[in-house]
């Protein structure tokens, strides 16, 4: 288990982090990546969306140039203060505190949810997954970005000691486990490193 | 919160209805008050409008 795979010290790291977070951000998940994310969903019928995970509100700001209004959540009280100084309390996003793998909302909820950036603190991913699949209307989308596994051994065994890092293979176990279908996976990054986030798509079943 | 997203919100532990209690408006929205579970009970507060729907472990001063 990496050491931000932990809750409780995930909270304490964005405690501090956050005050950065927005500067340090977009080396590793940059505005073109957020588009190319959004690309792979389908936005038309006005979908209900939740972004799991908010953070800072990186993420909703792109889902807001396809949708209305976004419902948010996310464990740290102190990402959501940058969060609401972007949207307010009381604008298009709907914001909630809570935790990823216990999710606040209720069964077949949302046409799309989607989570960037979150994923490697999940102490289970399969189970995570699971609730997001519950929280989905039947052929709900989901749309995860996370880290992929850096090819090299030394960055690999660095990568892992920190949080979860995984490759298409155990991305594609991990959602087909959770009840997903139409699994699909899509490699972005910086030019620099063009491979460092892998970013999953799938469908509840109908 | 607008009081009718109470419909898309559920207890995080047990998934059943959640119930508003003590609620003070400001226009249209729910600006402070409780959301307490119709089944177990446990209670949610509303701060400034946001809903904290952690579950009671994951709570500021809950050790870890």
């Amino acid at each position: 288990m990496g050491i931000l795979e932990n809750k409780a010290r995930a909270r304490l790291f964005y405690k501090y982090l956050s005050r950065v977070y927005d500067r340090i951000n977009p080396f590793v998940w940059t505005e073109e990546m957020r588009a190319d994310a959004l690309t792979l969903l389908d936005f038309s019928d006005d979908p209900t969306v939740l972004d799991v995970g908010c953070g800072t509100g990186f993420a909703t700001e792109g889902l807001l140039e396809h949708v209305e209004e976004v419902y948010a959540i996310d464990q740290s009280e102190h990402q959501l203060e940058q969060a609401y100084a972007k949207f307010g309390k009381r604008g298009p996003v709907h914001f909630h505190r809570g935790d990823a793998e216990r999710l606040p909302f209720a069964t077949d909820a949302f046409d799309v949810v989607w989570s960037s950036g979150s994923i490697e603190y999940w102490p289970d991913p399969v189970r995570t997954l699971r609730e997001f699949r519950r929280v989905l209307k039947p052929g709900g989308q989901v749309l995860v970005v996370g880290p992929n596994t850096p090819d090299d051994p030394i960055a690999r065994r660095l990568a892992d000691a920190m949080m979860l890092f995984y490759d298409e293979y155990e991305a594609d176990r991990m959602f087909k486990t959770a009840g997903f279908e139409e699994v699909r996976h899509a490699f972005m990054g910086p030019s620099y490193s063009p491979e460092v986030a892998i970013t999953t798509v799938a469908r509840a079943p109908e | 919160m607008k009081e009718s997203l109470l419909e898309i919100l559920c207890c995080p532990l047990d998934k059943h209805d959640l119930e508003l209690e003590d609620a003070e408006y400001e226009e249209n929205e729910v600006v402070s008050g409780t959301l307490i579970c119709t089944e177990c009970g446990e209670r949610y507060p509303i701060e400034d409008g946001i809903p904290n729907l952690l579950p009671p472990d994951m709570r500021e001063g809950t050790p870890a």
